[in-house]
């Protein structure tokens, strides 16, 4: 049962694994924190994987719990840490993931976003999903009035950066 | 916004640049151990019990136990200790509540609701822990004076050469075991402050933000 479960686990983990590496991205700067951060989110979504009760789609699921441990239970010392490498996983990113534009204006786009504070960038991770509020004020338990007026403080706040 | 048009264009392009890790190395991912917060908060709490228990075995108490056997502390000295056992339990049991009870799979609001009643709980338990310090010393001070020998001669002594003096000596005892407490309890506190000041820390960093979104409601 326990070793069948894993294996259902896994499959779906592997097929949506471009989720955890979005989180991945807009919440950490470097190849090792990203490779860090994503172990952190595989280790929660499989302790809450019995939780999971397939009423609603594993992506969705997958969202909130990514976005929880990113957001509140993520060691962020560990972010800012550069120096060696954790463990290798045995994949690779190429550095061009994080530094991967030529156009001078997305980059500063990307830093701004960079700058936001973690729930801001849970909210505009979510809108580059196309997340629509409700989905966002569901996964992040604000209202969705609230979503509305954050998300527009935060185009406030990217603007006020980017003209600066 | 036209920035955030470019952004999310680039965002969809991206998706293809990510890595894709195997199912072998996703099993080798999930076999590794989780590194939360609160987990830690409830593994120190039971590495520190032990720490203190097994003090007490190696510490020379004898002498200290005789005493208090000899004397109508005893029933005082184990009403505490069962008092306090049963008190850290309940404490280590909370500590595992919270552990248990932090879901990732709640929204981010309640999740982190979650995470301040975590906070909470080790506050109360490091509050208890140093009152209960200082109980135990003001008891010390109090059978020692009661009780030693040395201490009722020159009690009678004192109170020989006038009431005036055994005044001052009172006050002076009071004075001396009130820095005393103070010296250890402030120690105690850097102790605890290092084990899980730390970690409440990165806690009350998320405490902040949560505050943020409760305003806005």
């Amino acid at each position: 049962m326990k070793l069948d479960s894993e294996h259902n686990f896994v499959e779906l983990l592997q097929k949506h694994q471009n989720i955890v590496h979005k989180i991945c991205r807009i919440y950490t700067d470097n190849e090792h924190t990203h490779k860090d951060l994503f172990q952190e989110i595989s280790i929660q979504l499989w302790k809450a994987f019995p939780k999971f009760r397939g009423d609603s789609k594993f992506s969705t699921w997958m969202y909130r719990v990514g976005l929880n441990t990113a957001i509140t239970l993520y060691r962020k010392s560990l972010r800012t840490i550069k120096s060696q490498p954790i463990e290798s996983v045995g994949y690779k990113l190429s550095h061009e993931d994080y530094d991967n534009t030529k156009d001078e204006q997305l980059k500063l786009i990307y830093e701004a976003v960079k700058k936001l504070n973690d729930i801001d960038k849970g909210i505009i991770f979510l809108f580059l999903e196309s997340k629509n509020y409700k989905e966002i004020s569901d996964t992040l338990g604000i209202s969705e009035v609230n979503a509305r007026v954050r998300m527009n403080r935060i185009k406030t706040k990217l603007k006020i950066q980017l003209n600066a | 916004m036209d920035e955030l048009d470019l952004l999310k264009k680039d965002w969809n392009k991206s998706t293809k640049k990510y890595p894709n890790l195997s199912k072998e190395e996703i099993y080798s991912i999930i076999s590794k151990r989780s590194s939360s917060i609160v987990k830690w908060i409830f593994i120190i709490s039971i590495l520190e019990f032990i720490l203190w228990t097994a003090l007490s075995f190696f510490g020379d108490s004898t002498e200290v136990l005789e005493k208090i056997q000899a004397n109508d502390f005893a029933f005082i000295y184990y009403t505490m200790i069962i008092i306090s056992y049963i008190i850290i339990f309940v404490f280590m049991y909370l500590f595992y509540k919270n552990y248990r009870n932090i879901a990732v799979t709640e929204n981010t609001k309640v999740l982190m609701e979650k995470i301040l009643k975590t906070r909470k709980t080790v506050k109360q338990y490091v509050i208890y822990n140093l009152s209960m310090m200082a109980l135990v010393i003001l008891l010390g001070i109090i059978m020692e004076l009661s009780t030693s020998p040395e201490t009722q001669i020159l009690l009678t002594d004192i109170e020989s050469k006038g009431e005036n003096n055994i005044f001052i000596f009172y006050l002076i005892i009071t004075i001396v075991s009130l820095i005393a407490i103070a010296v250890i309890l402030s120690l105690f506190l850097g102790f605890y402050y290092l084990i899980y000041g730390l970690l409440l820390k990165r806690l009350k960093k998320n405490y902040k933000e949560l505050k943020i979104i409760a305003n806005l409601e």
